[in-house]
């Protein structure tokens, strides 16, 4: 089933380049022996495009635009949709420079991610399965707030400060980062100081993240940041009725958010 | 209109994470982590997120520059290698092959590092030719080469995970290996215990079943302590002793006067501790130790490594998945340099030159007459130097005068050089005192391979074109061998390279770009091309046939605190800068974590000398003194004090000891005596 729906990805690679309308086509492919990021353009072969791991390409979307292209063709999943939305709403990409060619995750890749929405909106491949609940969401649910204080710090104790997450982050896209602002995170500790750095990135995180599971992947440490953003993102549902990725909605936190240099001494 | 994204090794740390490199229209903007890399596993340290960030940096070396007057002045590629060649051919003319030098890089490419030994060797006609492994784990590959047969990492990576009990000594593990330091803190979490003895309560000690702190330059002691316990109690592995092993008899009756009491007033480690240590080592099924600069860089360096050898054997750890003796290298490439033969008594492949056959075999190859003296090592190069009997050194990617113990002495030697001729991608403080600098080109410009820590051979690729007029390195070593009249230079490729290597180095038999390019993972020895290579090393039988037990008597360091000088300093390195900080010091991300250089100093020792966190001190040793600010911390012991060696402004090598491990010629960096004055507010 998953072969049938890789040669027919494949195909339409293929004709969407034959085609002319994008400069190119991002998705990924094996090469080296490795899976990684590639912008197929016309004349590539398409027999290498794979559909796994999942990388995010909306921040990849960024890159590949970036290099002079009017428009590409994107291969995502349910996240990378979500993320490009939170980027047009964020002027960080234009929506008439994407073609988005979405494909639904199947059960397996739904479990992998704990994805709560395994698909995008539009889907051109695969079908559509149910959402996933981590276990461990009802465990840091069921503590007290001490015990859930407790549980945070312990897991961030492993943090190696390797900003993976940030980078990794496809809607983590401010110019000047606070994490690294010495007024709000001390320079130079591991572990960074807890809790202002994780917090200050799940605050940050609360009207945009779509979880993607790329901060998480990137993590040296396993750290499961996304547990924490999802707390968040259901906050966000039940003070605002706004959820990251969806296209209408204007992001509620913006205002504050975007031009958070604040003044010294502030 | 150009994006791509090219797969590639990082060049910061032994651990050989991989990336894409993202290449828009020719500028390298990012970093992606390879999600189907054995190690990197999708993550990296921020060493690596930020692994593109000085490779187009403005001040990166672009032309060749040539000195004259004191002063540098650009000039075309042909002058400057026509001057070096007619230099150094002078030098060899006059005085011999031998009062020449070379020193190789552990941050180029394992190609690199076989031509330009090749062209110490074949073209000059010397075997003075070494790098700073010497300065990490040149006890290492004495040490376990004389235990095991051969100095690497017995096991691979990935089988930490499987690992019962690992053991880590002398290594900041979270810190210099982040991405092994990662899997063992996971692997803990599935149930392996770790036990981490170090001079430093470094990050590791958050993720540690047991810890104990001790005097730097004890390992000995309590390495014997530990096997006494293990002795004592019947925990060794009898059966493993007789079957795979010799010495054991000599090595017993040494290890029975180190009684956990006797040791505890050597090391200052409590008795009950390294008895509960010794017995969760012991009774591991599979137990590893892991280690680094702190187990090697003593006058005694070699024979901690054989006492961790010793440990690894008592308790029937070696040839065996997730157990094992793992010296971790600290340079993306030191393994890969090591490899090479860019060390002054062996061939590529560990063949000694000494060895008549070896050299027979490597002069049938190359074409020419090879010397069977092993040459000089980096400390008695440089102490060679000053005296005049070397007299022009050609100095590939490395920065002796902040790597080096005893800085001082380091300069004047590379200053009574007659010709001195620098290759680096920036203008390093040992390039200042070149006579001509040759602009290299980095890591993200060539293709090659490196080797990690774990004997992983892995491909290393051009992302973009050589910046400014800079060359690759094995380009510029080809022009320098040929205009020395050098044979067998003629090379299209690194992959060429390669061939000739795997040819002549049996470890590298199987190894070639086509099998890496293919995303086989290589971990040497790979014997020939349809060898898959080898995850651990020693199954069966040791390389040497049996592994071999040293009765090995402690022995103090070679300078102790006493009156006037009554610290102990111990040097290491940071999470956010690297090594001499050329590349982490260039990048705003790294040099902003930290900044400055410090003395870590211990609460009690700060309240006597009334001091508070952040002030300034002069520390000094009998070489030197250097004025630095306080960190006051409970991480060093007290009587300890910790300076990391990265800064030029305030570098802990102005005041190490350059001593010599007798066999192996490492400086005992981790040990001197030094004094502590607080500077007027
Ligand atoms: S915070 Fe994590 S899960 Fe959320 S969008 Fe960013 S990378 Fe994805
Ligand atoms: S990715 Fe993990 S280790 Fe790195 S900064 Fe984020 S939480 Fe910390
Ligand atoms: S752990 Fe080492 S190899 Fe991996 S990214 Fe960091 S510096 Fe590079």
């Amino acid at each position: 089933m998953l072969v049938l729906m890789l040669e027919d990805i494949r195909k339409l690679v293929k004709r969407t380049l034959d085609g002319g309308k994008v400069d190119g086509v991002l998705a990924l492919w094996r090469e080296n022996g490795r899976v990684g990021p590639h912008l197929f353009v016309k004349g590539d072969d398409v027999s290498t495009l794979e559909i796994d791991p999942k990388y995010n390409l909306a921040a990849v979307a960024i890159l590949a635009l970036a290099s002079g292209a009017k428009k590409i063709a994107l291969i995502g999943r349910g996240c990378d949709e979500r993320a490009l939305v939170e980027l047009f709403k964020r002027y960080q990409i234009d929506e008439d420079a994407i073609e988005f060619i979405g494909m639904a995750c199947s059960a397996e890749q739904a479990q992998a991610c704990e994805c709560d929405i395994p698909y995008p909106t539009k889907i051109q491949f695969g079908e559509k399965v149910d959402g996933v609940v981590p276990n461990e969401l009802k465990n840091v649910d069921d503590m007290s707030l001490d015990e859930r204080f407790a549980y945070w710090r312990d897991v961030f104790a492993k943090c190696i400060k390797c900003y993976g997450c940030k980078n990794a982050c496809p809607v983590c896209v401010c110019q000047d980062c606070v994490l690294e602002d010495p007024m709000w995170v001390k320079k130079g500790e591991i572990p960074p100081e807890f809790p202002m750095f994780h917090l200050i990135r799940a605050y940050h995180m609360a009207d945009r993240c779509v979880q993607c599971h790329e901060c998480e992947e990137a993590c040296p440490m396993d750290i499961p940041l996304t547990l924490l953003y999802r707390q968040l993102r259901q906050d966000m549902k039940d003070l605002f009725d706004y959820l990251p990725g969806a296209s209408d909605a204007k992001p509620p936190l913006t205002t504050v958010l975007e031009d958070e240099k604040l003044e010294e001494g502030a | 209109m150009s994006y791509e994204s090219v797969l590639t090794t990082c060049p910061y740390c032994g651990c050989g994470c991989q990336f894409y490199l993202q290449v828009v229209n020719g500028n390298i903007v990012g970093v992606v982590p390879d999600k189907t890399h054995p190690i990197a596993e999708g993550a990296l340290c921020i060493k690596g997120w930020n692994a593109h960030v000085f490779v187009q940096r403005e001040d990166r070396l672009h032309k060749p520059l040539i000195k004259e007057n004191g002063e540098f002045r650009e000039a075309e590629w042909d002058e400057a290698l026509d001057l070096v060649a007619e230099k150094l051919g002078e030098i060899k003319e006059k005085h011999g092959p031998d009062a020449l030098a070379t020193l190789c890089s552990a941050k180029c490419t394992n190609e690199e590092n076989y031509l330009l030994q090749k062209l110490t060797r074949a073209t000059i006609g010397t075997n003075n030719v070494d790098h700073c492994a010497r300065l990490c784990h040149a006890s290492t590959v004495t040490g376990l080469a004389h235990a095991f047969g051969s100095g690497a990492m017995t096991n691979s990576v990935p089988e930490i995970d499987d690992s019962d009990v690992i053991l880590i000594t002398g290594s900041n593990t979270i810190e210099q290996h982040p991405l092994i330091g990662s899997r063992m803190v996971k692997a803990r979490e599935r149930g392996a215990k770790i036990i981490l003895i170090d001079p430093r309560r470094v990050p590791m000690r958050l993720f540690s079943d047991l810890y104990l702190q001790f005097i730097p330059g004890t390992d000995v002691a309590w390495l014997n302590g530990m096997m006494h316990v293990i002795l004592k109690e019947k925990l060794h592995d009898k059966k493993y002793i007789k079957e795979r092993t010799e010495g054991f008899e000599a090595f017993e009756k040494v290890v029975k006067k180190y009684d956990p009491k006797t040791v505890e007033k050597i090391c200052g480690i409590p008795a009950n501790l390294l008895e509960e240590a010794a017995r969760m080592f012991a009774k591991a099924e599979r137990g590893s130790i892991f280690y680094s600069m702190g187990i090697t860089q003593h006058i005694t360096g070699t024979d901690n490594v054989k006492s961790v050898a010793n440990l690894a054997m008592l308790t029937g750890n070696v040839g065996k998945r997730a157990a094992g003796v793992n010296p971790l290298r600290g340079q993306n490439n030191v393994q890969g340099a090591c490899d090479m033969g860019a060390l002054p008594n062996v061939y590529p492949g560990y063949q000694a030159v000494a060895n008549e056959d070896a050299a027979k075999k490597f002069e049938k190859a190359w074409g020419t007459k090879l010397s069977r003296e092993p040459g000089l090592t980096i400390v008695e190069i440089s102490n060679a130097a000053r005296k005049g009997d070397v007299k022009g050194m050609y100095i590939v990617g490395e920065n002796p005068m902040i790597s080096d113990p005893d800085i001082e002495h380091v300069r004047q030697g590379l200053e009574a050089l007659d010709f001195l001729v620098v290759q680096d991608i920036f203008m390093t403080e040992t390039a200042a005192l070149a006579d001509v600098v040759l602009p290299a080109s980095s890591y993200a410009e060539k293709e090659g391979t490196f080797t990690a820590t774990d004997r992983r051979v892995q491909r290393v690729r051009k992302a973009i074109e050589p910046v400014g007029e800079s060359r690759e390195d094995w380009k510029i070593v080809i022009d320098i061998a040929k205009r020395l009249g050098g044979k067998g230079c003629d090379f299209e490729s690194p992959a060429e390279i390669m061939d000739e290597l795997a040819s002549l180095a049996p470890i590298y038999g199987g190894v070639s770009f086509d099998r890496l390019d293919a995303g086989e993972d290589l971990l040497w020895p790979v014997k020939e091309p349809g060898h898959a290579g080898t995850e651990f090393l020693h199954e069966g039988q040791f390389t040497r046939g049996k592994g071999v037990f040293s009765p090995i008597e402690f022995r103090e360091a070679d300078e102790l605190p006493d009156k006037e000088y009554p610290y102990i300093l111990t040097t290491g390195r940071l999470m956010f800068q690297y090594h001499t900080g050329t590349m982490t010091r260039r990048t705003p991300a790294l040099e902003s974590e930290s900044p400055n250089p410090f003395v870590e100093v211990n609460p009690e020792d700060a309240k006597e000398l009334g001091i508070k966190n952040g002030d300034w001190l002069e520390v000094s040793s009998r070489r030197g003194s250097i004025k630095i600010q306080s960190r006051v911390a409970n991480i060093v012991g007290k009587g300890v004090v910790f300076i990391p060696f990265h800064y030029a402004e305030a570098a802990a090598n102005v005041l190490t000891n350059p001593a010599l491990d007798p066999d192996s010629k490492i400086p005992e960096l981790k040990v001197c005596a030094v004094a502590m004055k607080p500077l007027p507010k």
